[in-house]
């Protein structure tokens, strides 16, 4: 004699005892981590927490359960024109639901709240200053001269850039060989014709760099300027000899630079956030696993939309059953909200707070 | 012997009212999102809201899921793995969250370096533009 239940709803609970234990160890493992490391970010201007949002995603999921409730509910007396409608609007709010969330998303990957990209101490938030002031004057130099713009080739062009005051009588050098080549070229035959011609393409292709460099000379002027202020600052901040004052000051001094502005405009000197990558990692660990948890649960309930007018007693089961694992996926969420969107507030007399 | 489906195994034994128990989880929440805004000690608020989140749970899980009106295997199944789940956080807090000890990572050397400055008067964090928003 089994269980007083069906297989598939035994199925189900023994499924969900195991996603209790996935979520758990997430969410264990937050409280922990939150509690071990002094500092934790708590600010909401800082880690871009907006409790409106989350509460509004609460109240979405909990009319999502009740919906699911009704439609149960609507199964077993066989009205399943209402079941439908309401699994229909259930899907429409985990729809909304995963809206609300990619907004939220967005305002992280806008202020860059990801992991491995937030400085966590004065001396990483200089060096990803310098990084990006390294980024724009290679993108700068990218648009000003034609060619390989991988980052381990980038030497090749920041050579030729820096001897742009050349670029005429290069041009001219480069013009009589390709001129004695061609003439060459057309007269041999086999190997030497294949070779010639490969020196041909070569020739051309330094023509059509030098004849950027004197397009954009009075650019590259402007260029090379940037790019020894930016070697300065790299070496001034390996040196340790800048400090998060003096590194602002030097960044403002290089963007009131008209001739540079428009080109280090993205550049930031980061806030520091203590255990920011932590925080990052932990929040879209958590929220990302749920949002695949109601990515399930909605494809769980298309296959019964997709049922139309022909929803019958059959799916009752699965009704049931998919209605279980979305009521645990609104149980989650219950509990992330106060962890991840209430809580954090908690103030620890922590520097800065 | 497999299960053979009773003829009220798909209908409410038990009469529920679904709509106040939605009615209740909405008041629950409308509470959480309220502790957050008044200005209450902030330890309060922690115990505060995880309390309404455990009764939200507790709605969710006795109704919604009908765990209420299930037989005792509700226990056999679920009670091995709520026990080891909070098992886990308990087995790495003593070690993790709450170490006797100041870990000696560069997050805290810096903020202890902040807090230095800062009480010197020197400390100029206001010149740094946050990314992450507004400096402070």
């Amino acid at each position: 004699m089994g269980l007083p239940i069906s297989n598939s709803k035994l199925g189900m609970w023994l499924f969900l005892g195991t996603e209790i234990m996935f979520f758990t160890a997430f969410i264990g493992t937050y409280i922990v981590l939150y509690f071990g490391s002094p500092g934790w970010p708590t600010d909401t201007h800082v880690t871009h927490i907006n409790v409106f949002a989350g509460a509004t995603n609460t109240f979405v999921l909990i009319l999502s359960s009740y919906m699911v409730v009704v439609a149960h509910e609507a199964m077993a007396q066989r009205k399943f024109d209402k079941a439908y409608k309401a699994l229909t609007l259930t899907f429409a709010l985990a729809c909304l639901f995963l809206g609300i969330k990619a907004y939220e998303y967005y305002g992280k990957f806008e202020y860059n709240i990801l992991p491995g990209r937030i400085a966590e101490t004065d001396s990483q938030a200089i060096d990803m200053a310098v990084k990006e002031v390294d980024a724009s004057v290679n993108s700068w130099l990218n648009q000003l001269v034609p060619g390989d713009s991988r980052a381990d080739r980038i030497h090749v062009k920041r050579a030729a850039a820096r001897g742009y005051q050349s670029a005429e009588s290069d041009l001219a050098a480069v013009d009589s060989q390709l001129t004695e080549v061609k003439t060459q070229a057309a007269a041999a035959s086999g190997a030497q014709r294949t070779a010639l011609r490969d020196r041909q393409t070569e020739l051309e292709r330094q023509q059509s760099l030098y004849s950027a460099l004197i397009a954009n000379k009075a650019e590259l002027a402007n260029w090379v300027a940037l790019d020894d202020a930016a070697t300065k600052f790299r070496d001034d901040v390996s040196a340790n000899r800048l400090t998060m004052a003096q590194t602002a000051d030097r960044l403002k001094e290089l963007q009131a630079n008209a001739a540079f502005a428009p080109h280090l405009a993205g550049v930031h000197l980061p806030h520091p956030i203590p255990y920011g990558n932590l925080f990052a990692s932990m929040y879209f660990l958590m929220t990302g696993f749920h949002a695949v948890h109601v990515i399930v649960g909605m494809i769980l309930f298309a296959f019964v939309l997709t049922q139309g007018s022909r929803l019958n007693e059959k799916w009752t089961d699965w009704v049931e059953n998919s209605g279980l694992y979305w009521h645990f996926v609104d149980l989650v969420w219950i509990f992330l909200f106060p962890l991840l969107y209430i809580i954090p507030g908690f103030d620890r007399g922590t520097p800065g707070h | 012997m497999a299960y053979q489906e009773t003829a009220d195994a798909h209908h409410e034994p038990h009469h529920v009212h679904y709509k106040l128990i939605f009615f209740a989880l909405c008041v629950c929440t409308v509470i959480s999102v309220a502790l957050d805004i008044i200005p209450l000690n902030r330890r309060l608020v922690a115990f505060a809201v995880l309390a309404v989140a455990v009764a939200k749970a507790q709605y969710v899980m006795r109704y919604f899921m009908h765990l209420k009106f299930e037989g005792a295997w509700k226990y056999v199944l679920l009670l091995p793995t709520a026990i080891l789940a909070v098992g886990l956080p308990l087995a790495l807090a003593p070690d993790i969250g709450l170490h006797y000890y100041t870990p000696d990572v560069p997050q805290v050397r810096a903020a202890a370096q902040a807090e230095a400055s800062h009480a010197e008067g020197t400390h100029d964090a206001g010149e740094a533009e946050s990314h992450g928003g507004e400096a402070h």
